[in-house]
């Protein structure tokens, strides 16, 4: 059985999602010691700016044409509004050259080896529903359930599968909510104007759960640890990162956090792409 | 040799102008015979009509022993010790008329059989969360550190340990503002209630170890608007999330299926077209 990563990376206007896949790459390779493919809609951009990756394979991927936006926070006081390009997630499994996958999004970066058992056991489909906020005392609801009246919120940002017919009927699932969005979106009260994978993802785990609570997705070892995009990066070293978090209620302040052998998804992609060019994230 | 030991469910309805408890029964009935696979004897004790078309659900219709204080009560409790006295059935599961039974619980009986009675002590919102500490509705539970027992949904062998706990509820249900002001003074609870009343007889008859324990099975889904995790507390559930029964018999609220026991609590939660879909999966139309 081969096993490997898998990183999504479609470029906009601003940000750099290959090299944050490139990175974020590097990181795997580090801590999991496994192959990493990339599946992109930017190949020549990849070979010319960086020749010297070590992904495994390059996945091409045709650019979507269903356009949608999405407003990017760079801390709690900058924002620009950018193309998001987030509908191939759902297609993992006719992508992955590997029978056992773990997908992240380029945004993850891994500080430590805890998915490495995720990757040894048998389990058809791992997930983070469980998460930890990095900021004191922010409201994290929206990351508990899809909304409050509705279904448990899993993390699509990172999750570990294994080929077999159960994963492909969940994966054509996703692509079935994905094509009725607006009915899907009627049916869970979802609020958000935009396709956004996480809620798909939960819709579907729900789905393949028989609505019930338990049965088709089990938790990645650890939680899903993140910085909101309203948070900035200052620095990662080693195993060890630094951020600035937002301040609850004064727009602006930040509080200082840190982190040691913790896997951390860092929502602000302008920050940690500061950083990956060899500065501060700040 | 075997002895046959007869098991049954038990309710008691007593209808008000606007609220048709024989009805509830009635559904409920049907979800019980829809669900069981092995014991779906339901009884109901009622000095109300019921009619011709629910009759054949009931295995006996009870009327209510003694006489009926509830008809000049506004809190409609004072019948519920009598459950003891009418059951027909030498184990029983007493029930709320607003309840439907959405699983197949004949693993209860089996737990059940060990004990004498046993209380549900474990409710769930519909998000399946358990509601670990009901805040709302238990404050004078906690604060005179009393049981959590939920009447609405027990189980009781007819023996003599079950009669003399029945004697001692009776005690506290006739005795209420003594029983409330001696066991229940702080944050005193101004409405009388079943669940109040048993937990003051578990405490004054010291059977706590005897009726209530951790592993006991039984739980049920509470939709009381105020412990479903809501930022705003609507006072119907019905305001704030759809349900629906589909044709194989599973019920969702907000697309999460229902487990277990669903106490609906809302009176008018139980339409006319929702009793048909429970007869039609009861006759197979």
């Amino acid at each position: 059985m081969t096993t490997g990563a898998l990183i999504f990376a479609q470029n906009n206007a601003s940000i750099d999602y290959v090299k944050l896949a490139t990175f974020a790459a590097s990181r795997i390779e580090k801590y999991l010691n496994i192959p990493v493919s990339i599946v992109t809609d930017s190949t020549d951009y990849l070979l010319s700016v960086y020749p010297d990756h070590k992904f495994d394979q390059i996945i091409e991927i045709q650019t979507e044409k269903n356009i949608q936006e999405k407003n990017f926070y760079d801390g709690s006081l900058s924002t620009k509004r950018l193309q998001w390009k987030n509908f191939a997630r759902s297609t993992v499994y006719d992508l992955t050259p590997y029978d056992r996958t773990l997908v992240i999004d380029s945004d993850y970066v891994l500080n430590s080896s805890i998915l490495k058992s995720a990757l040894e056991n048998n389990y058809d489909f791992q997930i983070y529903r469980n998460s930890f906020d990095l900021a004191y005392e922010r409201n994290s609801a929206d990351f508990q359930r899809i909304n409050q009246y509705s279904i448990p919120f899993y993390w699509a940002t990172a999750f570990v599968f294994q080929k077999n017919t159960i994963t492909q009927a969940f994966f054509d699932l996703v692509t079935y909510i994905k094509e009725n969005w607006v009915y899907f979106k009627l049916l869970y009260n979802i609020n958000s104007s935009t396709f956004r994978n996480d809620y798909a993802f939960s819709i579907a785990i729900h789905i393949m759960n028989g609505k019930h609570l338990e049965g088709f997705a089990i938790e990645l070892p650890g939680k899903m640890i993140f910085a909101a995009d309203t948070d900035i990066l200052i620095s990662a070293d080693d195993s060890k990162m630094k951020f600035l978090t937002q301040k609850k209620n004064y727009l602006g302040e930040y509080i200082v956090a840190k982190t040691t052998d913790l896997d951390v998804h860092v929502m602000n992609k302008m920050s940690l792409s500061r950083f990956i060019d060899g500065g501060s994230g700040v | 040799m075997e002895v046959l030991v007869s098991k049954g469910f038990l309710v008691l309805a007593q209808n008000t102008e606007t609220v048709d408890y024989v009805q509830q029964a009635y559904a409920l009935a049907l979800s019980i015979k829809h669900t069981q696979s092995t014991i779906s004897n339901i009884s109901i004790i009622t000095n109300d009509l019921v009619p011709d078309e629910y009759k054949s659900v009931f295995d006996q219709i009870i009327p209510i022993p003694w006489f009926d204080k509830d008809k000049e009560s506004a809190f409609r409790v004072e019948n519920r010790w009598k459950f003891y006295y009418a059951t027909p059935y030498d184990e029983t599961f007493v029930l709320d008329t607003d309840m439907l039974v959405l699983d197949d619980i004949s693993y209860w009986w089996d737990y059940c059989s060990n004990f004498d009675m046993r209380f549900c002590s474990k409710i769930f919102n519909y998000k399946q969360e358990p509601v670990l500490v009901d805040i709302y509705h238990r404050k004078t539970f906690i604060s005179n550190n009393l049981s959590n027992p939920y009447f609405a949904l027990h189980y009781f062998k007819k023996n003599q340990a079950s009669f003399e706990f029945y004697k001692v509820l009776e005690f506290v249900v006739n005795n209420w503002e003594f029983c409330r002001g001696t066991f229940a003074p702080n944050d005193p609870q101004e409405w009388p209630s079943m669940d109040l009343a048993t937990a003051i007889a578990i405490e004054i008859s010291g059977m706590q170890d005897d009726v209530l324990d951790k592993c006991n099975p039984l739980e049920f889904i509470h939709m009381k608007s105020p412990i479903q995790g809501w930022d705003y507390t609507p006072s119907s559930w019905q305001n704030a999330v759809q349900h629906s029964l589909n044709s194989k018999g599973e019920f969702t609220v907000s697309n999460i299926r229902q487990t277990r026991l669903f106490h609906y609590v809302d009176k008018d939660f139980l339409t006319l077209p929702l009793i048909k879909k429970l007869e039609e999966l009861v006759n197979g139309s």
